[in-house]
């Protein structure tokens, strides 16, 4: 479909609710200001979300989140469905994130993969939700962003591995190797025993 | 036996490999189905399943530690009037360049645009030096066109990454003029290309020495 058959379709302004995320996107590209403010609000928390676990310095994160939206603004008339939509603007957010980690590197040694292993106390003890967060958030910083990301994006947002390997641009074996590190890498890096988390 | 051995345990790791998107709900049905018949006699598969479905509980339940930033966003895309008329003309620009009449003609003004690039560099060229001098002024021999959403770091390090440094510009078209160690040139090219906010990186020795 054409660009200017889209607008003709689709005018910007058009007051009727927008029902799917493809007529969104649809006006997003026709440079409707109020579907790219409902856009940015339903994006945002996840962008946010998942940036901040790849980056950890919350300007940096802001500053990318609002780049990554810039080029959806810019060329949501370019998108032709080939992929969903979530997989689209992720993709840009997580080279966006890549991009700026190599100007800011994260303070914390990360690229190692090395975890410490917590000294808390042991099984005998009952974590606490607020403990075991902690924990989790710790743990996430020991794995590199390249890892984090496969991580987030399976367990807080849900992804198949396809889609995971579309939006950080690699082979499939490649996400599912990742996460079975991962994986590895966070229960030996959470407090206690296996059995204390379960 | 290695093989033997190799072959018993691939049911195993290809469920555990399967696992968190198992977890997640994220399996087609024939993946599903290897994962259920595995774990049906598998007691560490399922007990890693219990940790998945923790960890999938955990993680949704941590909040993004980063604020709405709407207002922020909206002022970078209703900037001031003067620029907005600039990148009015741009963008339709972008998009006609599609059309093969157009982008021949495209082809013929970029050209056009290196010789002028070339030629402006030429005439601004200084024809003496002060005594004293050993440095003279870089000599551009790259032209580059940056994406209209490039930021300005992103700009810095795509030129770092190059090994670049902007001699002149931005010209009437917002191309700018660089420089790169001659050695290290065909690199830099290939790396200008390859970067996801660089539109068009070309040589342009044959107008500047």
């Amino acid at each position: 479909m054409s660009w200017s058959a889209r607008i003709t379709r689709v005018p910007a302004g058009a007051t009727r609710p927008i029902t799917s995320e493809s007529e969104l996107i649809a006006r997003v590209g026709a440079k409707d200001l109020q579907a790219f403010e409902k856009l940015y609000r339903l994006y945002q928390p996840r962008l946010a979300r998942f940036l901040a676990n790849l980056l950890h310095r919350p300007q940096l994160v802001e500053e990318v989140l609002d780049d990554t939206m810039m080029v959806v603004w810019q060329t949501a008339d370019r998108f032709r469905g080939s992929s969903k939509l979530s997989t689209w603007i992720f993709a840009i957010a997580y080279r966006k994130a890549l991009k700026a980690r190599s100007r800011w590197p994260d303070p914390l040694p990360d690229d190692g993969l090395e975890v410490q292993v917590s000294n808390d106390p042991g099984p005998d003890v009952e974590l606490s939700h607020q403990r075991l967060s902690e924990a989790l958030r710790k743990a996430m910083t020991g794995l590199s962003p390249e890892h984090r990301a496969v991580v987030d994006l399976t367990y807080f947002h849900g992804m198949g591995y396809r889609e995971i390997a579309e939006i950080v641009g690699c082979p499939i074996d490649t996400v599912k190797t990742r996460m079975f590190h991962a994986r590895r890498r966070l229960k030996q890096a959470l407090p206690g025993e296996l059995s204390d988390w379960l | 036996m290695q093989d033997h051995i190799h072959s018993a345990q691939r049911p195993h790791h290809e469920a555990e490999e399967l696992l968190p998107w198992y977890a997640a709900g994220q399996l087609n049905p024939p993946e599903r189905l290897v994962v259920e018949e595995h774990l049906s006699s598998c007691a560490d598969c399922r007990e890693q399943l219990t940790f998945e479905r923790r960890l999938i509980q955990e993680f949704r339940s941590l909040e993004p530690q980063v604020e709405a930033g709407w207002a922020r966003l909206r002022s970078r895309i209703e900037p001031p009037p003067r620029r907005r008329e600039a990148r009015k003309g741009s963008a339709p620009a972008s998009r006609l360049i599609k059309h093969p009449a157009v982008a021949a003609l495209a082809a013929a003004q970029f050209a056009f645009l290196i010789f002028g690039a070339g030629m402006l560099l030429w005439l601004s060229r200084p024809t003496y030096h002060a005594l004293g001098s050993t440095s003279p002024a870089p000599t551009a021999d790259v032209i580059v066109m940056f994406r209209a959403d490039a930021t300005v770091e992103d700009v810095k390090s795509s030129l770092r990454a190059a090994n670049a440094s902007i001699v002149d510009g931005p010209t009437a078209a917002d191309a700018y003029l660089l420089h790169v160690p001659r050695q290290q040139r065909n690199q830099a090219l290939a790396r200008l290309r390859a970067d996801d906010d660089v539109q068009m990186a070309e040589p342009i020795d044959g107008a500047v020495q």
